[in-house]
């Protein structure tokens, strides 16, 4: 019985947030769900006419995997950069600690749409970097890098570089310092010890750093629309014109959903392989 | 009891709230939408002091683009987040099927006799017109003849589009396609041309990003209107505007009072304000290049119209035709130039 009452105590202490995330984001989830069974955009016939058109696009198939495909690529990049950065950084003394994790932050600090138009700066036609490589004679016209994946995907990197970096230092910083030398004493390279010891126990850090950055470029609408121009097509800008440009909100609500869905399925599949790589390590 | 302590405390409390709204507020606010960019910082300069002076009314600017007006109100149902609305033809019409609009009564404003009749109906007041061309980079390259030349060298590899997001983008494009064999309501030839072209464009963008990505040089011709054109020259961009030969495209620009508004009567003192001589002949002036909707006030020698009577030779659009296919030109679009 007293554990009861404990327990209900607790309950009441995660009440108002409770209560503000059933006002806030699950019925807001619900009327969005509910919009997608209108036929029209005057929301007047119920149903299902808009999932057919939506889904019955091709078109849309492949802006749904052209969005996931940019996520994935934005994980990769950020992890490639990010996990030797997190390693330097548990190494470095706390003075040091403090300078990079400051630079890391930093980012976060600055709107997401001054970044964004930095990167145009930096990217453009006579940008930082054409400047720099036509200057050096290592090109002789300038490269096109703004509009194209590669530099959404360079953009996105630096963007989201602090939503892999924080999970990932957060937990390495408590890994026991002395299993590294442990697994040298046994006779452990050091690539070895990499693979079979600390990467296995970031691994929590590691997938919240994934789950961040996944969910974070896939939505990046500013990012994805300023930097990668309108000829790269992804579920946020399909959302934005048919809600505020054409009005049609039930089929807006459609790619919504479809955005939801896919995304949850990735960021489920990645806790899934996340569990099962510590439980290999652990169990 | 009542002590004195208690007293005083009630008095100062009723006394301050009585007296704060005034302090706030002289005699009320009105907030309205505004475009951002050239738009805003133009009523922001202009229009908000001389409302201040002339009805002591405090005016808000809520910088939003048409179509989000338009999306917004939809969203608040009879709640609207700004009392006023500034639109395109296009949008308008949008608003005004939806029921967005409270109804509006020309004779209210003390300023109504020096607006040209026809800018006044029961929706609203015309309070300026844009015009829509070809702006490009003097220093880069030759200035093109009209919008045929856009779309070949050395002009097509320097070019920056949007799409039918905009009204300027949405008039452009009905242009380039008739140059084609199109029309008002088949943008088909549009799109084939411009996707012949489409691996030659530099930069096929959002509109809001367009004159950034002008200014950076990542796209040296663009199709936008005169206002855009006088903002980026204002900053030191090497920019000039071109009236294309076959016509340069004018629409009018739109105030309305948004449908279940608590302050109609300080809408209609800023619309009066707005339409004002001193405030539209201030923004004639540079760096903001409005066409005046006041008939008293002398249009200046740089800008595209010698008169509003001239609106009738730039090409016009029925927006009635354009908006039921707006969608489909918009997904047409998105299919036609994806890669």
């Amino acid at each position: 019985m007293t554990t009861l009452t404990a327990k209900l105590r607790d309950w009441q202490l995660a009440l108002p947030l409770a209560l503000a995330f059933a006002a806030l984001f699950l019925a807001p989830l619900l009327l969005l769900l509910g919009v997608t069974f209108f036929n029209d955009d005057r929301m007047t016939q119920p149903g299902l006419a808009q999932w057919a058109k939506f889904f019955g696009d091709p078109f849309n198939y492949k802006v749904i995997a052209d969005t996931l495909l940019l996520g994935v690529k934005t994980v990769a990049a950020t992890l490639i950069v990010g996990y030797p950065l997190a390693l330097v950084f548990v190494d470095l003394s706390p003075r040091w600690q403090r300078v990079l994790l400051f630079v890391i932050v930093m980012p976060l600090l600055l709107s997401v749409v001054v970044r964004t138009f930095a990167w145009i700066v930096v990217l453009g036609h006579e940008g930082l970097v054409n400047t720099l490589l036509l200057r050096l004679g290592v090109i002789t016209e300038p490269l096109k890098l703004l509009q194209t994946e590669l530099g959404l995907v360079i953009s996105l990197t630096q963007i989201e570089m602090p939503l892999m970096l924080l999970p990932l230092i957060s937990v390495m910083s408590r890994l026991e310092p002395n299993l590294r030398d442990a697994a040298a004493a046994l006779g452990a390279s050091r690539w070895r010890t990499l693979f079979t010891v600390i990467l296995p126990l970031s691994m929590p850090g590691l997938v919240a750093g994934c789950l961040l950055v996944f969910a974070s470029s896939t939505t990046a609408f500013i990012s994805q629309t300023v930097i990668g121009g309108v000829r790269l097509i992804y579920l946020p800008l399909v959302i934005w014109q048919q809600s505020l440009v054409v009005f049609n909100w039930p089929l807006a609500a459609v790619a919504s959903m479809a955005l939801l869905v896919s995304i949850l399925t990735v960021i489920a599949a990645l806790s899934w392989l996340g569990r099962r790589a510590s439980g290999a390590v652990h169990g | 009891m009542f002590t004195r302590r208690r007293m005083l405390a009630g008095a100062t409390a009723l006394g301050g709230a009585a007296l704060l709204p005034g302090i706030a507020h002289a005699k009320g606010s009105v907030t309205a939408a505004i475009y951002p960019g050239t738009w805003e910082d133009a009523y922001r300069a202009i229009v908000m002091p001389a409302l201040k002076k002339t009805y002591d009314v405090d005016l808000e600017l809520q910088p939003l683009f048409a179509v989000d007006e338009v999306a917004k109100a939809k969203a608040a149902r009879g709640a609207p987040p700004f009392d006023c609305f500034v639109l395109d033809p296009g949008p308008r019409i949008t608003a005004i099927e939806a029921g967005l609009f409270e109804k509006f009564d020309g004779k209210k404003l003390s300023n109504a006799s020096k607006v040209p009749s026809a800018f006044i109906d029961e929706w609203g007041i015309c309070v300026g017109a844009q015009v829509v061309g070809i702006a490009y980079n003097p220093k880069k390259l030759p200035r093109p003849k009209g919008w045929k030349d856009l779309l070949t060298d050395p002009w097509v590899s320097r070019l920056g589009i949007t799409g039918f997001q905009t009204t300027f983008g949405t008039v452009s494009l009905i242009e380039i396609a008739k140059q084609f064999g199109g029309s008002e309501t088949n943008i088909d030839p549009a799109l084939v041309e411009l996707k012949k072209v489409l691996s030659k464009i530099a930069a096929v963008g959002q509109p809001a990003a367009m004159p950034g990505l002008f200014q950076q040089g990542q796209c040296d011709v663009m199709y936008t209107n005169t206002q855009t054109v006088a903002t980026l020259k204002g900053k030191g961009v090497d920019i000039d505007f071109v009236k294309p030969d076959t016509g340069a495209v004018a629409f009018y620009t739109t105030l309305h009072i948004a449908k279940g508004s608590d302050a109609i009567e300080n809408a209609y003192k800023y619309f009066d304000t707005v339409v004002s001589t001193p405030v539209q002949e201030a923004l004639t002036k540079a760096p903001y290049n409005f066409l005046p909707a006041n008939k008293d006030v002398p249009i200046p020698p740089d800008l595209p119209m010698k008169s509003l009577d001239e609106m009738s030779t730039y090409v016009l659009h029925d927006w009635a035709k354009i908006n039921p296919l707006r969608a489909g030109w918009i997904e047409k679009f998105n299919k036609e130039m994806a890669k």
